[in-house]
């Protein structure tokens, strides 16, 4: 038997302003922008 | 003149098809053979399995596509390759059987100078008694098996409104499965969509998998640079499912199932059962059914491709231990280890080894996550050897060939935990590199600058972007190119 239920009760929750940040439209579009610039970094530093 | 035969079009094959077709002249040809008849954007799969998107919207017929590039279309299935040519045709070519309703069974060859296995995955469904639409689970693995299983989904929200509590299982159908990121989506979306109708304390949720722990990925897990910390994908993952109250059952490998029960093995060797009254379970993948031929006709299969069914291609198969395992394993060219003129691509490509620490039950089952190459890598390589073949058509068949391996190769994994423009939710992910390169980066594997995760509904708004781009991609729109693997 695996402990994952055991192991997930202990994980820590999110702060209540952790989750209201990640709905809040502006935070998220701030987001949306550095996400995206930090996935085009990564894709261009690959060998192709 | 040169002519190129691709397999498959997937991801990989007609990311390779579109750029062949972009890079060489007029008089060259490119053929694309597959067995569907629409291209699929399979992300997307996990919002027609919860009935946020229909088929259609993932789904668009390949045929005007290629009419419009100049690209030859045969929608067939490729059934034998015969790259040295056979006593009936002395050129390289590969044997079809049509699957177009206009041709149905009847059989053809097609010659090529280069050939592209793109051949993708077969849906081993039959590797797990009871496993699949055919058996007692669902999937969505396909926009029709989403479509399927979004109409059962939608009974058992029904049943859960009439005030009969369901249990609902979400994972993976085999100890050697792949594509638990897909899973993990898919057990996240079902979850909003049970809040979304009001009836969430009703259902028992369950993610029931094959690795180790939780936020393994296939990818032996991640480690995150946040806020002065290092931190893993199995706490952040962890803290998800507290977070929505999904419970776990983990080192699992489905033996049997039966209507409505799961029976199962873990990796200390106990075996249990697992009621469900609502099941999507992925099935592991394996290599199209193709054989492989010489010139005399003597089946060299075993050659070409892996016990698997993957090609063979420029990686080194040596049965090492994990603690031997290095980046340079990987194949970086795809070309097939017996014939220089054919390349493996995408999921159809045998890898050297998993990415995960193998592990076995005492019972001798293996219970380890195969290794995904899925997305962004299966583009990535159609690309690449599609600028080798190109290169080698226009100035010589002694031109290097380009590179990119999984273990140099980035990639990004947008993860959905839910729809909604305003109230969606996603796990926007990336590694790099996609093979952890211990050499290079001793302390975890991978990049920390470039590898990190975080959730939030910005990574719905970039998952719902990268459906609709890489939608705009595949149809070849204006500039289609421009838009990066």
């Amino acid at each position: 038997m695996d402990n994952a239920n055991a192991s997930i009760a202990a994980a820590p929750l999110p702060t209540g302003q952790t989750l209201r940040r990640r709905k809040n439209l502006l935070f998220q579009l701030w987001r949306f922008a550095a996400i995206n610039v930090r996935m085009l970094t990564m894709i261009t530093k690959g060998s192709h | 003149m040169a002519r190129v035969v691709v397999l498959g079009a997937g991801i990989s094959g007609h990311t390779a098809a579109l750029h062949l077709r972009r890079m060489l002249g007029k008089g060259d040809q490119v053929v694309v053979v597959s067995p569907n008849s629409k291209w699929n954007w399979i992300p997307s799969n996990i919002w027609v399995g919860v009935g946020k998107m229909t088929s259609d919207q993932v789904t668009f017929p390949l045929a005007p596509i290629y009419r419009r590039k100049g690209i030859e279309f045969h929608q067939a299935l490729a059934t034998a390759l015969y790259p040295e040519g056979s006593s009936d045709v002395a050129s390289p070519h590969v044997a079809i059987t049509y699957t177009d309703p206009a041709r149905v069974n009847e059989s053809a060859t097609l010659s090529y100078d280069y050939l592209i296995n793109a051949t993708g995955p077969k849906l081993n469904f039959a590797a797990t008694p009871g496993l699949g639409p055919d058996g007692h689970t669902l999937s969505v693995c396909t926009a029709q098996h989403a479509t399927e299983t979004a109409a059962r989904l939608a009974a058992v929200i029904e049943r859960m409104r009439n005030g009969e509590r369901q249990r609902l299982v979400i994972g993976v159908g085999h100890g050697t499965c792949t594509c638990e990121g897909a899973a993990f989506e898919y057990t996240f979306n079902v979850e909003h969509e049970l809040r979304a109708a009001g009836v969430r304390e009703m259902a028992d949720v369950t993610y029931f998998t094959n690795e180790y722990e939780l936020g393994d990925f296939g990818v032996g897990g991640m480690v995150f640079a946040q806020r002065g910390f290092e931190t893993t994908s199995k706490m952040w993952t962890e803290s998800l499912f507290r977070e929505r109250g999904v419970h776990a059952v983990l080192q699992a490998h489905v033996e049997m199932i039966e209507p409505g029960v799961i029976h199962y093995e873990q990796l200390d060797g106990t075996k249990s059962t697992l009621e469900f009254d609502f099941a999507m379970l992925l099935p592991p993948f394996r290599g199209a059914d193709l054989q492989a031929f010489d010139a005399t006709g003597q089946e060299v299969s075993s050659e070409v491709f892996a016990p698997s069914g993957f090609m063979k291609v420029d990686a080194n198969y040596a049965a090492t231990p994990y603690e031997e395992w290095r980046a340079e394993d990987w194949p970086s060219t795809y070309e097939s280890a017996r014939f220089a003129n054919v390349f493996g691509v995408g999921i159809a490509f045998a890898p050297p080894h998993q990415i995960s620490r193998p592990r076995t039950s005492p019972n001798g089952t293996v219970i380890t996550p195969a290794p995904p190459r899925t997305g962004m890598p299966s583009g990535v390589m159609g690309k690449t050897v599609a600028l080798t073949i190109a290169d080698r058509i226009k100035s010589g068949e002694s031109v290097a060939p380009h590179k990119a391996s999984m273990a140099t190769m980035g990639a990004a994994c947008v993860a959905s935990a839910g729809v909604g423009l305003r109230n969606g939710s996603a796990a926007a992910m990336t590694m790099y590199p996609v093979v952890p390169d211990f050499q290079r980066y001793p302390e975890t594997g991978r990049s920390l600058k470039d590898t990190f995760g975080e959730i939030g509904l910005a990574g719905h708004w970039i998952k719902y972007m990268l459906h609709l781009v890489f939608i705009y991609k595949a149809k070849a729109r204006p500039l289609w190119f421009m838009i990066p693997e």
